[in-house]
């Protein structure tokens, strides 16, 4: 793979952790209003366990959110020490 | 008929209380019941009966869980919400709790709450059905656990979607094979309970997976060593190091008992190019230690996190290097003061093995400590039920996180990493001074006017002749 290539992929990678940053976050928002709304629908053992494991899920799409922007960071630095 | 087994039953104890306070009353103090009371009161009941045990076995208890004393004074800090000079975090944001540990390696370990699962050995301490449980548990909500001083279990493996293993001072992960498969090397020196004291599990309570997990002979006994092996120069550690860091490209750090040596021993460790630092406080747990071990040796947590955060300020390494603080960590509160003296992770033992027994204890009280149901080989080992385990031990961690987060909004805040000595107040003159953190009496503005004549203390000079004194000696030698 020559520098030009190699430089593609990189912006192909980063533009693509830069859309599952963002799936990502939309995700954790529709997570957190899951949990929000099975916590009103009663006392029933399984939708509290289902309430926490959407909390979880929203807590856990977050943590994606920063991996990707690690990542991103990563890309960036690469980037940045190939020759233009 | 229960009402009748009610009276009666009232009826005797009246009785029995009516005639035990008559026969108090009228002994002579040296032969009275009584006395156990005043000298229960002097020695300490937990005294008392491991004294009781001494002098029935002839050798040091092993007290589970650690020291009972509670030295870090948690207590005497307290987080200061906002309200409108800088407002609170809306609602409808949610606070990130994730934290990368080892950002320079190669391969950094993120968890997504930094509640970490303490190291708690197969064998050495935890049944392999305990062990499954704490790896679904802590795969579950998204964070790490860890081996302990160990071989590299097969099912805990395949359980933990991030495992932290200890390079340790017994050999048994010690391999490039084993240690390969990890997400994170912990090199194990030392523990909050035990300091870097040998231990040695017998022979005769070591069962076939055991000796397979820890790759023993049959008749061999597991032994901890006070060193590593291979490890007696600063230069070997420094190779070790840089032999695992380039091997396996995870996160290598070291696990230390906190002592009043802690720059200097991180010092070594910096030089070292280490990725993260463990320091387990004095109050830290483990399966079962000398009473003098638990209770006399170390330094407490609190002191132990602030003066490692300061050492690493000083050194320019807090983005380098992260700081993992453990021992005697028991409610949200203090996890998230943890982080605000400057950790960036922390672990728990006790706690989440209570999460993790939680309704279970039923099956052995009253007749059986709890415990039975998670330690090797124990009488109720094999009643403990995983699923149930790893899902109380989420619960736990995800309830832990939340309450976390909850400060958060209040002090106006968006990520539990975010949380900073700033955002405590202390009750405690002398905590203020040595943490760093202001006085709750007084105004900020007048902070220093309320400890100007605190210099003038014959303290002060006792610990400027001590200082001086210790300088001489060293002098001397």
């Amino acid at each position: 793979m020559n520098e030009n290539e190699l430089q593609q992929t990189l912006s192909y990678l980063s533009s693509e952790i830069n859309r599952i940053e963002t799936i990502a976050g939309t995700l954790s928002g529709v997570e957190s209003e899951h949990y929000k709304t099975l916590t009103n629908l009663g006392e029933d053992e399984k939708l509290q366990q289902l309430a926490l494991e959407e909390q979880n899920a929203s807590r856990q799409l977050g943590e994606i959110k920063s991996i990707c922007l690690a990542l991103s960071q990563k890309i960036e630095e690469l980037q940045n020490k190939m020759p233009q | 008929m229960l009402l009748f087994i009610g009276r009666l039953t009232r009826k005797i104890a009246n009785e029995v209380v009516d005639k035990a306070i008559a026969r108090m009353a009228k002994d002579q103090y040296t032969e009275n019941l009584f006395e156990m009371i005043p000298v229960t009161k002097k020695v300490g009941l937990i005294n008392l009966m491991e004294n009781v045990m001494r002098a029935e076995h002839g050798t040091p208890p092993g007290r589970p869980f650690g020291t009972h004393m509670r030295f870090s004074p948690w207590d005497k800090l307290l987080f200061n919400p906002v309200h409108l000079h800088r407002f609170p975090t809306p609602e409808n944001v949610a606070i990130d709790s994730s934290v990368t540990i080892g950002k320079n390696a190669k391969k950094p370990l993120t968890i997504s709450t930094p509640i970490m699962i303490a190291a708690m050995s197969y064998g050495g301490a935890l049944s392999k059905n305990a062990k499954i449980a704490l790896a679904k548990g802590a795969s579950k909500i998204g964070t790490a656990t860890n081996t302990g001083e160990s071989g590299l279990m097969e099912e805990e493996r395949e359980a933990a979607s991030l495992l932290i293993g200890q390079y340790n001072r017994g050999g048994w992960l010690n391999e490039p094979v084993k240690y390969k498969r990890l997400d994170a090397i912990e090199i194990q020196l030392g523990q909050g309970a035990q300091g870097s004291t040998p231990q040695r599990t017998t022979a005769k309570n070591i069962g076939k997976e055991y000796r397979e997990v820890y790759g023993l002979e049959k008749g061999e006994d597991a032994l901890i060593h006070s060193r590593l092996p291979g490890v007696d120069t600063k230069e070997q550690f420094i190779a070790l190091v840089k032999k695992l860091k380039e091997e396996t490209g995870v996160p290598v750090g070291i696990k230390m008992a906190a002592t009043h040596h802690l720059e200097k021993e991180m010092q070594v460790a910096l030089e070292a190019e280490v990725d993260f630092i463990t320091i387990d406080g004095a109050e830290g747990g483990t399966h079962a230690a000398a009473p003098i071990l638990e209770d006399d040796l170390g330094l407490p947590t609190i002191f132990a996190i602030s003066r490692a955060a300061k050492f690493l300020a000083k050194k320019g390494a807090v983005k380098d290097v992260s700081l993992v603080a453990t021992g005697g960590l028991v409610t949200p509160g203090d996890f998230l003061k943890a982080l605000a003296l400057g950790a960036d992770a922390l672990y728990t033992g006790t706690i989440a093995m209570m999460a993790l027994i939680s309704v279970q204890t039923t099956k052995t009280l009253p007749f059986e400590p709890p415990t039975g149901l998670a330690i090797y080989n124990a009488k109720a080992t094999e009643k403990l039920d995983i699923e149930q385990s790893a899902n109380r031990l989420f619960n736990y961690l995800n309830a832990a996180t939340q309450e976390m987060g909850l400060v958060c909004y209040s002090l106006g805040k968006t990520s539990l990493s975010d949380v900073s000595l700033n955002d405590l107040c202390t009750l405690d003159p002398f905590l203020s001074r040595a943490l760093g953190i202001e006085l709750g009496y007084v105004a900020p503005d007048e902070q220093n006017e309320y400890f100007e004549g605190f210099t003038d203390l014959p303290l002060h000079e006792m610990a400027r002749q001590n200082k001086s004194e210790s300088s001489a000696e060293q002098h001397l030698h």
